[in-house]
């Protein structure tokens, strides 16, 4: 499956340079696959506290960790959930653990080893501006 | 303005206030481009005069809309933006300031809705909103299925800053 990067306009004018991402759907919302930026450095998969309800995935009693994202301290709520990458045509789902994170100020989730990478094989063709992966067999 | 028999006063103020606080309903063919966004000129004609949708025709209320002064246009069909996002990868060369293979158009159709939640499919953006929640919602109020739902970046710190410390 072929993900473009994701081009994106600034906010001071022109355009910020163009970032690898992917759209992973959390289980209940496969209508809105949450857009993940790939981070190749990060152990865990994380996205924003608010989809957890949205998709009724329920957090109450579940195990937490207080980290810094973007100089920011937030605590994130772990589920283990199923996800599903499509590009229009294949389609691929596996289960994963998540953490919901509140606060969530970045735009994006991230997409780390631990839910993501430990599941493809990634290719990263940042000169051509895309990335494509393959579930590993 | 005459439609479909009632006059109206409308100016493209007046339209233009009408549509403050309204998500725009999926697009199909025609849209009209009024306070940045892209509106089926039908929703448009009938949340500002009352009428039933059933009262005109797509091509009146674009007319009327566009002798106002608004911009109109056709859209793609959805699928073959889709298909073009996703195969658009070819040795554009480096994709650093946009040249590689997300369309630029786009990054244009994006930046009315810095700071808010957006879904988008291909090059288009099918809904913009102040939560995930409402994308969500108006998803599946109108059977859409997005490539992908985020949040536009209000500044370069945003996500140059993303790696946890």
């Amino acid at each position: 499956m072929r993900f473009s990067f994701r081009a994106l306009p600034a906010a001071s004018g022109g355009e910020l340079t163009p970032r690898p991402v992917v759209g992973i759907a959390v289980e209940g919302l496969l209508a809105a696959p949450m857009e993940c930026l790939l981070d190749t450095g990060a152990l865990r998969t994380r996205m924003s506290a608010e989809l957890a309800p949205l998709a009724g995935i329920e957090l109450d009693g579940a195990a937490t960790e207080e980290f810094f994202v973007a100089g920011l301290k937030t605590a994130g709520a772990l589920a283990r959930v199923n996800l599903t990458v499509t590009d229009g045509t294949e389609e691929f789902s596996w289960d994963a653990p998540v953490w919901f994170c509140d606060p969530w100020p970045h735009p994006f989730g991230l997409a780390g080893l631990e839910g993501f990478l430990h599941h493809f094989i990634v290719t990263i063709r940042a000169y051509d501006g895309y990335l494509d992966i393959e579930p590993q067999p | 303005m005459t439609v479909s028999g009632h006059r109206y006063e409308l100016d493209s103020r007046s339209v233009q206030t009408a549509l403050e606080g309204v998500l725009p309903e999926p697009i199909h063919e025609h849209f009209v481009v009024i306070n940045g966004r892209r509106w089926p000129p039908k929703q448009v004609l009938a949340l500002v005069t009352g009428l039933d949708r059933a009262d005109f025709t797509t091509h009146q209320a674009r007319r009327a809309l566009t002798r106002l002064g608004f911009p109109a246009a056709r859209a793609l069909r959805s699928r073959e933006h889709y298909m073009r996002a996703v195969q658009a990868t070819g040795p554009s060369g480096p994709a650093a300031g946009g040249t590689g293979g997300t369309p630029r158009t786009l990054v244009e159709a994006l930046r009315p809705f810095i700071g808010l939640w957006v879904a988008v499919r291909g090059d288009e953006v099918l809904v913009a909103a102040s939560s995930p929640k409402e994308v969500v919602a108006w998803l599946a109020q109108h059977g859409q299925r997005a490539q992908s739902m985020f949040r536009v970046p209000d500044s370069d710190q945003a996500i140059a800053g993303a790696a946890p410390q």
